[in-house]
């Protein structure tokens, strides 16, 4: 890991006033369950990392009969599932949130994290970006007295889509034209587009809100992101509108403890 | 994995619940290999994509069904042989067990471990389905 700058600003104001205009300048720490490994990895090195956990007016949750449900961005998603309102009016957002595996990144891990992980596809997550590419030559590394030798038996795979052509199991296989494979990783995001949530994002423009669903895209280019936030906002709190009671069926790899593979929601 | 069951000849047994401690070890370490822990490489080029713990896969708690660990003992002949090894032998079973254990329940035999779903798809359209 790169030695970077740590800020804590205590308002969103000054959070924005310390973030970059351009992605992997600066980064965002909230529950840092994402982001610690993204460093670790060297996928990401910001010169700074701009701490938002201090900020008061990105946290707790609210609830009324007329406007719905107000969830702060720095909610974590033990905050979610435990809260009483949410488990009873909105009962596929505390599941889509127990959904989250292990109780450890539960307890850290917040809602608007949640929303901006980056893709845990492994090829983007071994550092060959979005789109990786084989480049130049492949062939074996050694050749045995008898076999053929590494000029004979030599490929030119320059330019072969490793994803498309490789190990597929984890990627986006429905309503995915690409030229990016990954799945998603959030958990609350189906939940939150079935039930109509508004994403209100904070940048130094003031307020703006899109819809949960317009929150995601794909990226074109390796630069890009998988939100529409820009580089110098701040996903700040999440509305979901009343609604009643929708259920949630996930579907994960066997292995206890792993991240899901497709979140799913039906709204009845 | 519901109920796995090891009985364990490992000659003269010196401290019994120490001994249990590593069957069971090794049962554990063979369920993990049997269903679960898999190395994924890219083909084309070589790369190893699941070098971490969050893709290389290992059981869980809620993955460990009920074992049982019965130590062969009281029996001056076995004993007599002295103390032997115990690390490794009750690891080499497991998967076989478990293969055998799923060619039963499902007809047709899984050739490779892990035992994935996908693997045991595969076996069962080779087979032409579950009915057959």
């Amino acid at each position: 890991m790169n030695a970077f700058e740590y800020a804590a600003p205590t308002t969103k104001e000054q959070a924005v006033s310390l973030l970059g205009s351009q992605w992997g300048e600066t980064e965002i720490l909230a529950g840092g369950t994402d982001l610690l490994s993204l460093m670790k990895d060297n996928l990401t090195t910001p010169k700074r990392v701009v701490n938002i956990k201090d900020i008061k007016e990105l946290q707790g949750v609210k609830y009324s009969g007329s406007s719905g449900l107000r969830l702060g961005a720095l909610l974590t998603l033990e905050e979610l599932l435990s809260n009483a309102t949410v488990k009873k009016e909105y009962p596929a957002l505390a599941q889509a949130a127990e959904g989250v595996s292990s109780p450890q990144i539960r307890h850290v891990g917040t809602v608007g994290g949640d929303l901006c992980q980056r893709p845990r596809c492994w090829y983007f997550r071994s550092g060959l970006g979005y789109f990786p590419k084989a480049t130049g030559l492949q062939g074996p590394a050694f050749a045995f007295s008898g076999e053929k030798s590494f000029a004979e038996e030599v490929t030119n795979e320059s330019g072969k889509d490793l994803i498309v052509n490789g190990k597929n199991e984890y990627h986006a296989i429905l309503g995915n034209s690409g030229p990016a494979y990954f799945v998603h990783p959030s958990s609350l995001a189906p939940a939150l587009i079935a039930l109509d949530a508004k994403i209100r994002i904070f940048g130094s423009a003031g307020w703006r809100e899109v819809s949960a669903e317009q929150f995601f895209v794909t990226p074109k280019n390796d630069g890009d992101r998988e939100t529409v936030l820009k580089p110098n906002e701040i996903l700040g709190e999440i509305i979901v509108p009343s609604s009643q009671g929708n259920p949630e069926r996930d579907i994960r790899s066997p292995a206890k403890g792993g991240p899901g593979l497709a979140p799913s929601l039906l709204r009845l | 994995m519901n109920k796995f069951v090891a009985v364990q000849d490992c000659g003269l047994i010196i401290n019994e619940k120490t001994a249990e401690s590593q069957v069971f070890g090794a049962m554990i370490m063979g369920v993990c290999f049997s269903l679960f822990e898999e190395r994924v490489m890219d083909d084309v080029t070589g790369r190893p994509l699941n070098a971490n713990m969050e893709f290389y896969k290992l059981a869980g708690i809620g993955d460990i069904g009920d074992f049982v660990v019965h130590m062969w003992k009281d029996d001056p002949e076995q004993d007599a042989r002295g103390v032997i090894g115990l690390g490794e032998p009750p690891a080499n079973s497991p998967a076989a067990a478990i293969g055998n254990a799923i060619a039963n329940a499902i007809g047709v035999r899984v050739p490779q471990a892990p035992f994935t779903p996908a693997r045991i798809l595969e076996a069962l359209e080779k087979k032409g389905g579950l009915s057959s």
